[in-house]
């Protein structure tokens, strides 16, 4: 499969007459755009708000991040989400680069929200501060959930997908400023040369832990809790296959611009044919029995060994009871002689001296650990809040909270703020952009 | 909190369904649950069904109690 | 200028050898011997006084030297406290540990040594203190104290400690997050790990693999005549939450009275719930019996195979609750369940 990426570095973005894009400007035609989030009845008012990095910005409660992509064959961006479902992967595809859509609550948020500061202090704790971000802000009238700790935000999220796929198209006829390949053939078929490297697979455990339908991960619309193990190739995850949750605690949160631009993949790709012979991805989940548990890190070992895998390396997107999905893999990819290195963050505790994961074995001798969610995080008020600042204490967000008999609310009246990494949207970047570790002190 | 309670002389058994993070955070005596959101009893099964499985599983909890044992045991359903 | 106090043995504290350990504890003003050294060491600071003991007065009398020596130092001022070089003497590093342990409980003050990573000390106070990674003999002298006091130093100027590996001590067991000054991105940390790995190369892990730490076993208990109590952490608790137990990272317990109860009642009725954050709460809150199985209890209770079921249950919320707050809560459930004579527990957890 050969994925050609079509990229325009956008600089800024600023609403205008029409929707184009030109040397760098994104200009987005508010009405049109509004239109295409409209489109589904449930959402009573939504807003396009633009924030770029520097701004005196904080934004909570924020839902999904997505890349603005559109694929040429004029299929949907995100098969089983916007539109019918199809491969991807194998084409060509344009993206806006350097910006992304963010799906905002106007007031309500939920556990797996999160929260994003432009500039200052709280900026480095998330990459989406780097980025221009296209704001969807609205209300919906999905009032079952309105109260409720967990949202499936689906209006919201659905909504921003579209938009995203809207900007995207607004480059379709345009000639690319650069362009990434990515190009994997068939494993039986590959050169001498690249089949006598040591070969590698990526073993993703995205969160799905949700019995009921509408709040895990989506794979071409399908949800993973539904799903065993398999095997799927690395550009169906770059090329909008794959979309994310609502639910997850937000620093483990694999955004679907995350999955968008997946680092880890990009760099075993950058090391096939080199170091690696890239297999592909196995595509697991993360389960609620320890049953299911065993019986998803069965099928691991089973599809990484069969495919003759000399190395894996293995994220998982989550923390806590998750653990023991991503050691059990651990354990049996070491078992079958596949050397392992996971990607995870940890839970130690605001003071550092907690358990780092919730389960361990000694066969997990090699991780890359990205950070600790319960990092205290105190922050000064920030001049424009997008979306409602109450919501990081009101609406029980995992890494806010109400009250706490020493740390007082997550809000203070003067609009500075006190929460754990928890809910800092994104940001352990798990998925391999973190350049936070964890660290003996 | 199981091990505190162990450490005080209490002898403890802890039900749960993740018994690799029991094993890790140091239980002795482990009773496995069937889910973490239904430990005792499957929603989507009949009452007396679920019954039968909690009586059951408390019942080896319960003897599990008395028994001595050597090194962390999961005791079986 | 800031004020530093050092502990030192009765050798290095210039008393005498062996025949001299059972020295009683004793303070000093100004410095001896290698305190010396320490003292040209510290910027800004010096050292105003130096504790001396004896390690078989030390070993043989722990709690009555504590007590001495840490009266010795009630009326003095001091901004730091250092103890040893140890090396590799066992008796001296337990009493380095013991000294900075007290100190640093009393006083507040940071608390500094330094001993060979053979020396029993260092398991048994690594964690509460700052353990220098040092030598095995007085021979090292002039390279274990050097490093004390240049943490010292920095310690007193309040400069950015950059981690244990780093800085030259012992892990303490605190795991936290840094931002990365080569912003290497985790991406490529992974892949460079995993080419290390499979070519047989050495490579760190960023996590290590801690020690389990393991409690000795209970020993079993005669069912027929025993009172077993109900605890969990899956957050059931009665509707109102009267005692305001968080959803997640809770510092809260409850303790609830069971008394006549047959089994415990749903949320539609008004009775319990869970609170638990981290998981469906769905079939909790339809029956909180599948979390807290107070009815299957209540039947053995009648069949006569426990004794009792204790009037109260207990209970938290376990997820996101840091390690420490679990300790406490456990400790002051335990009292209660002590006092009420309680045999045995069963812990359920989600």
């Amino acid at each position: 499969m050969k994925l050609e990426i079509g990229n325009f570095q956008v600089q800024h973005v600023e609403f205008g007459e029409t929707s184009s894009y030109s040397k760098g400007t994104l200009v987005i035609n508010k009405k049109e755009a509004l239109a295409v989030v409209m489109e589904d009845e449930h959402i009573t008012e939504a807003d396009i708000i633009l924030t770029k990095p520097g701004d005196d910005v904080r934004i909570v409660p924020v839902k999904e991040a997505i890349e603005p992509r559109f694929r040429l064959n004029g299929g949907p961006t995100f098969p089983g989400i916007t539109g019918k479902i199809e491969r991807v992967g194998n084409g060509k595809t344009v993206a806006l680069k350097g910006c992304s859509v963010l799906a905002v609550g106007k007031h309500w948020g939920s556990f797996g929200d999160g929260l994003i500061d432009m500039s200052g202090e709280g900026a480095k704790y998330t990459i989406f501060s780097k980025l221009n971000n296209i704001c969807l802000v609205a209300d919906t009238d999905e009032e079952f959930e309105r109260h409720e700790q967990q949202k499936k935000n689906h209006a919201i999220r659905w909504a921003a997908h579209r938009l995203a796929q809207y900007l995207g198209s607004i480059v379709k006829d345009m000639n690319a400023e650069s362009t990434e390949l990515f190009e994997l053939g068939p494993i039986t078929k590959r050169d001498k040369k690249v089949k006598d490297l040591p070969s590698v697979v990526f073993v993703m455990q995205p969160q799905s832990q949700i019995e009921e339908l509408g709040f895990n991960d989506l794979i071409y619309g399908w949800d993973t809790n539904r799903m065993l193990p398999t095997f799927m190739h690395p550009n169906e995850i770059l090329d909008g296959a794959i979309i994310g949750a609502s639910y997850m605690c937000c620093s483990s949160k694999w955004s679907t611009y995350d999955f968008q631009n997946c680092p880890t993949i990009k760099s075993l790709y950058k090391e096939h044919g080199k170091t690696i012979n890239f297999l592909g991805i196995v595509m697991s989940n993360l389960n609620v029995s320890l049953e299911q548990k065993e019986r998803a890190a069965m099928f691991v070992q089973q599809i990484a060994s069969n495919l003759g895998a000399d190395g894996a390396i293995i994220a998982e997107e989550g923390y806590g009871n998750s653990d023991a999905d991503f050691i059990e893999c651990f354990k049996l990819l070491e078992e079958a002689g596949i050397k392992t290195v996971g990607m995870t963050n940890e839970c130690t505790g605001s003071d550092g001296t907690s358990q780092p994961l919730a389960a361990l074995d000694v066969s997990a001798d090699a991780i890359v650990s990205c950070g600790n969610v319960s990092t205290l995080i105190e922050l000064p008020a920030m001049g424009t809040v997008i979306g409602e600042l109450e919501s990081l204490m009101r609406d029980g967000l995992s890494g806010g909270w109400e009250d706490d008999d020493v740390l007082g609310p997550s809000v203070r009246e003067d609009g500075s703020i006190i929460m754990a990494n928890d809910s800092m949207f994104c940001g352990d970047s798990v998925l391999g952009q973190s350049v936070k570790t964890v660290k003996e002190f | 909190m199981v091990k505190e309670i162990e450490k005080a002389g209490i002898t403890v058994v802890q039900m749960a369904n993740l018994i690799p993070v029991a094993k890790t955070v140091g239980a002795n005596r482990m009773v496995p649950t069937i889910s973490i959101p239904y430990p005792l009893g499957d929603p989507q099964t009949p009452k007396e069904e679920q019954w039968k499985l909690r009586y059951h599983r408390v019942g080896v909890a319960l003897d599990a109690l008395a028994t001595e044992i050597e090194d962390q045991t999961v005791f079986e359903v | 200028m800031k004020k530093g106090i050092l502990y030192l043995n009765q050798f290095f504290g210039q008393i005498g050898g062996e025949d001299k350990a059972d020295y009683a504890p004793a303070i000093k003003e100004g410095v001896v011997g290698a305190g010396m050294l320490l003292n040209n060491l510290l910027e800004d600071a010096e050292i105003t006084h130096t504790l001396i003991c004896g390690d078989n007065f030390m070993g043989s009398n722990e709690e009555e030297a504590v007590e001495k020596l840490i009266g010795f130092l009630e009326d003095k001022e001091f901004d730091i406290f250092f103890a040893g070089p140890a090396f590799q003497a066992g008796r001296y590093g337990n009493a380095c540990g013991l000294i900075c342990k007290a100190v640093k409980e009393k006083f507040g003050v940071p608390v500094i040594t330094s001993m060979h990573e053979e020396n029993p000390g260092v398991d048994m106070f690594k964690k509460d203190v700052y353990i220098f990674k040092g030598g095995d003999s007085a021979a090292k002298m002039r390279k274990d104290m050097p490093k004390m006091a240049k943490f010292g130093n920095k310690l007193l100027k309040n400069e950015e400690i950059k981690g244990a590996e780093a800085e030259g001590y012992y892990p303490r067991g605190i795991r936290l997050e840094v931002f990365l000054e080569d912003k290497t991105p985790a991406c490529d940390r992974a892949v460079d790990m995993l080419l290390k790995k499979i070519n047989e190369e050495p490579f760190t892990s960023e996590m290590p693999i801690p020690e389990l730490d393991r409690v000795p076993i209970a020993p079993a208990i005669e069912l027929s005549d025993a009172k077993i109590a109900l605890v969990t952490s899956g957050g059931i608790v009665p509707v109102d939450n009267p005692d305001k137990i968080q959803s997640s990272s809770a510092t809260r317990w409850g303790r609830y009275s069971i008394v006549g109860l047959e089994r415990l009642g749903n949320k539609a009725e008004g009775a319990y719930k869970t609170i638990h954050a981290g998981y469906d709460p769905a079939a909790a809150d339809a029956d909180p019996n599948i979390v807290l199985p107070l009815d299957a209890l209540r039947a053995y209770e009648k069949e006569g195979k426990i004794g009792s079921i204790h009037d109260y249950y207990y209970a938290t919320v376990g997820t996101g609750t840091a390690e420490g707050e679990a300790k406490r809560m456990a400790l002051e459930v335990i009292d209660y369940l002590r006092n009420d004579g309680v045999d045995a527990v069963i812990l359920t957890s989600c």
